[in-house]
């Protein structure tokens, strides 16, 4: 077992990685009454291409495999109700799966050694029939509508579409109607098989527990699979244009207000610099220039033109950055111009930067407060950066205004897509 | 932790003492009853105050100190409690032993500031100030429609209690917003401060003594308040048979909300009884509607049962296709029919206090919990922790069939999705 410390955050990181490849990673917070356990697979929306275990071609299963397999992990064998399981014990229990990862978890003040044997035994034994894989499409097909009558849903899809070609974060990770009915069995044990392997796998505790007496069990518990570690997935690479796929779309829906948004498309590979800190410093720039803090905010809601904010959400795309900047405004025409225009020339201050990393250091000290926040961030960082980040404050801090500038430099304001929903008219 | 409660009559403080958090959370609650043109001031001054202050006079400025402040968190909201309108600021900041010394104090001033030194020049708001917060609230009520789950609930609250206040909208309407002006919405303003009951509720690992200080020195309120009103909605005109409403909406899901009034419920039955009946019917992924409607006939997503204590109603809602809707609601009605008869056993009420215990142990985990409870035992009279962990193990089989047959079914609201492409 390993013992780190995160820095300046007043948390320790225990962890382990067992023969089978499985990595556990523990955070012990003693004055809280919670336990939070998250068990989670390099697996999501964006995996549809990969050579399956045990053969030699790859395949392409159909979209939305991963979230119904989530889905149906559920289903056990004996007709045991999962989430009768955990609530019998007092316990929350759920999953989510998104481009890049599937995660099952549960939390709760009680009971936590049985919930983390129970969590680690369904989601290791999958049980698919042709008759409950029929039965679950309707559900996906409710759920797949739901998300159809939200606007920033649907703006995010077609955003996504129109941004890529051949990059598959181009499609929902939840699938379309189509690709949801086409889903077999069979397809779903491959997908199991390749990627529910305990070297795909980590699992992430944090809250009122004792790590060795977890590491203890879940090394008892994985033995007795007898696995051994396995070499890394073959997944398919994709040759994804600096371009974008289509430039614009506007579509009306049933809303009062229109929704605008332009999506950039950063080209981040050439720079030599971290990933992170890129990704960092394009969205620490964007956010100076037009979020609350910017005259250009300022000015726009004086105008009239907007009346809350501008929002900037930055996704991680590989060898992109993309940065989605959106706003309600009765004038989506004029507004994506005048962001357009202010994004021509754009110079960070050494007392904006500060401000920026004051503000990035205290949300790390709230988030080490909450076992779920705690949690969530070990994962991200184990998706994206591939390890734990053990001095995020210090990484902060040894941000210079020299290499924002080096990125802003390199980075190509020319390949964007638009995106505007209208109400439409009925 | 450790809790004292100052009453200055002119204002409550409740003060909760925890080395729990590495943050501060307070929260101040204006409290006053419901008129419907009263809400959309309440709602402008949530916005207004939030928009500047007379030091930070642009929203920009303003945002700028919150950051140079290590990104100390303020916001307000608004909400029906029943009879009451609550209007509630909050913020949350670092203890200063995570930033630098004396950031406590500067941050509560500057939180405090938002509230009693507005942007204001000869008696009326800022024109822009005002302007911008007018411009959010507007299009907050013309898009009211835009979240149908949000739009759903709303009218069946319409439909069911025309006559009573808990049916307004949370925004408020339109054409009330229409007469609100700088002039009028200060002096609405100066009104709120003196005849609002105020309660202050301030959680961390803080100095009561100067936290105290800081508020006798900028409350410059003396007004002596006397608590009149119930929070409790009463419903009357209880139907026999539900009456049947569709509505259409340019959407792809229907959404299903079978509403019910529910009639002399005791005290025990509001705070313990019904959540546990919830819980059973409809209250998780282990419930009996999860299970008949979704998993076994895979009619919907989402399904759920709530209550409404303080409104003395019962809502079940789920997001179907509009050709199921026979199906689901017939399969609906024989669940809550299975509660009046019993058709539940030892086991899942057994199970129901467990997951209710195990909640109030989450609560003790987060500063909004915990300031929720005391805000709830001050102003609807309900237990803190440990008397709702006693008092939720006395609930029979009897109480939960008892309060099943207290339930009148009144409303069987559709809205109707009806697009076609999809």
């Amino acid at each position: 077992m390993h013992k780190k410390e995160i820095k300046n955050l007043e948390l320790t990181v225990y962890s382990e990685k067992l023969d089978n490849g499985l990595e556990i990673y523990i955070v012990p917070k003693d004055n809280v009454n919670n336990t939070y356990a998250t068990y989670t697979t390099r697996y999501g929306g964006i995996h549809n291409d990969f050579i399956p275990a045990n053969e030699k071609e790859m395949v392409t299963v159909p979209k939305g495999i991963a979230h119904f397999l989530e889905h149906k992990m559920f289903e056990q064998e004996n007709g045991e109700d999962v989430f009768s399981f955990f609530s019998e014990r007092g316990s929350d229990a759920n999953a989510n799966t998104n481009p890049r990862k599937t995660t099952y978890l549960f939390s709760g003040p009680n009971a936590f050694y049985e919930n983390l044997e129970f969590l680690l035994s369904y989601v290791e034994t999958p049980y698919f029939t042709d008759e409950n894989v029929e039965k679950e499409k309707g559900i996906i097909e409710q759920e797949i509508k739901m998300y159809q009558d939200k606007p920033y849903s649907r703006m995010y899809n077609g955003i996504l579409y129109n941004l890529f070609h051949n990059y598959p974060m181009k499609y929902p990770t939840i699938g379309t109607i189509e690709s949801v009915n086409s889903i077999t069995k069979e397809d779903l044990y491959k997908c199991y098989n390749t990627f529910y392997h305990p070297s795909n796998m980590f699992l992430v505790i944090t809250g009122n527990v004792d790590p060795e007496k977890v590491i203890e069990l879940v090394k008892k518990h994985e033995a007795k699979r007898n696995l051994k570690e396995n070499n890394k997935i073959v997944l398919k690479e994709y040759d994804e244009p600096r371009d974008v796929a289509n430039a614009s779309e506007i579509i009306s829906m049933d809303v009062t207000v229109p929704k605008t948004a332009i999506a950039y498309k950063f080209y981040i590979k050439d720079i030599n610099m971290r990933k992170d800190k890129v990704y960092s410093a394009i969205l620490n720039t964007l956010d100076l220039k037009l979020g609350t803090t910017s005259l250009f905010c300022e000015k726009l809601r004086n105008e009239g033109l907007i009346t809350g904010s501008i929002d900037i959400t930055g996704i991680n795309a590989d060898d992109f950055v993309i940065a989605v900047i959106d706003a309600e405004t009765k004038e989506p025409e004029k507004v994506i111009k005048l962001i357009k225009e202010e994004l021509k020339h754009i110079e960070i201050e050494e007392h904006e930067l500060e401000r920026r990393k004051r503000t990035g250091i205290s949300d790390l000290v709230l988030v080490s407060d909450n076992i779920f926040r705690i949690n969530n961030m070990l994962v991200n960082n184990i998706i994206v950066k591939g390890e734990i980040e053990y001095d995020p404050i210090g990484s902060i801090r040894e941000t210079t205004i020299k290499e924002v500038e080096e990125v802003l430099k390199n980075i190509d304001f020319k390949n964007y897509t638009i995106f505007t929903v209208i109400p439409d008219k009925g | 932790m450790e809790y004292i409660k100052i009453d200055k009559q002119a204002y409550k403080i409740h003060f909760i003492k925890t080395d729990k958090f590495k943050k501060v959370k307070i929260r101040i609650n204006f409290k006053e009853k419901t008129t419907k043109e009263k809400v959309v001031y309440r709602n402008m001054l949530s916005l207004v105050l939030l928009e500047a202050t007379k030091k930070f006079n642009t929203r920009r400025l303003l945002d700028i100190e919150c950051e140079n402040l290590y990104n100390i968190g303020v916001g307000a909201g608004t909400s029906n409690s029943g009879n009451y309108h609550l209007l509630r600021f909050n913020t949350t900041f670092l203890n200063e032993k995570y930033t630098e010394k004396g950031m406590m104090e500067e941050s509560f001033k500057f939180f405090l500031e938002f509230i009693f030194n507005p942007n204001v020049i000869d008696g009326k708001f800022e024109s822009q100030t005002f302007n911008n917060a007018k411009n959010i609230l507007k299009e907050d009520i013309e898009s009211y429609a835009d979240n149908p789950g949000r739009f759903a609930f709303s009218r069946i609250y319409e439909i069911m209690c025309p006559n009573s206040v808990i049916k307004y909208r949370s925004t408020g309407y339109i054409e009330d917003l229409e007469k609100v002006t700088e002039e009028n919405l200060y002096e609405y303003y100066k009104e709120l401060l003196t005849n609002n009951e105020i309660d202050i509720f301030i959680i961390g690992n803080i100095d009561v003594k100067q936290m105290e200080k800081i508020i006798a020195d900028n409350f410059n309120i003396d007004s002596i308040k006397h608590e009149q009103l119930a929070h409790i909605v009463k419903q009357d005109d209880f139907r026999t048979e539900p009456r049947i409403i569709k509505e259409n909406k340019n959407i792809n899901q229907s959404i299903l909300i079978l509403g019910s009034k529910l009639k002399d419920i005791t005290e025990f039955e509001r705070k313990y009884v019904l959540v546990l009946y919830n819980y059973i019917l409809g209250g998780s992924a282990d419930s009996k509607l999860f299970k008949e409607v979704r998993e076994k006939n895979s009619l919907c997503y989402s399904i759920s049962s709530t209550h409404s204590g303080i409104a003395n109603l019962e809502f079940i809602s789920a997001g179907i296709d509009k050709e199921n809707y026979d199906k689901a609601v017939e399969l609906i009605k024989a669940e809550i029919k299975n509660m009046e008869d019993g058709n539940f056993t030892e086991e899942d009420i057994n199970q129901a206090k467990i997951t209710f215990l195990a909640s109030l142990k989450e609560i003790e985990d987060t500063a909004n919990g915990i300031i929720n409870i005391y805000e709830a035992h001050e102003y609807l009279d309900y237990d803190l922790l440990e008397e709702r962990a006693k008092e939720i193990e006395k609930v029979t089989k009897e109480d939960i069939i008892n309060v099943s047959k207290k339930m009148y079914l009144d409303t069987i609201y559709l809205l109707e999705g009806d697009k076609k492409d999809a």
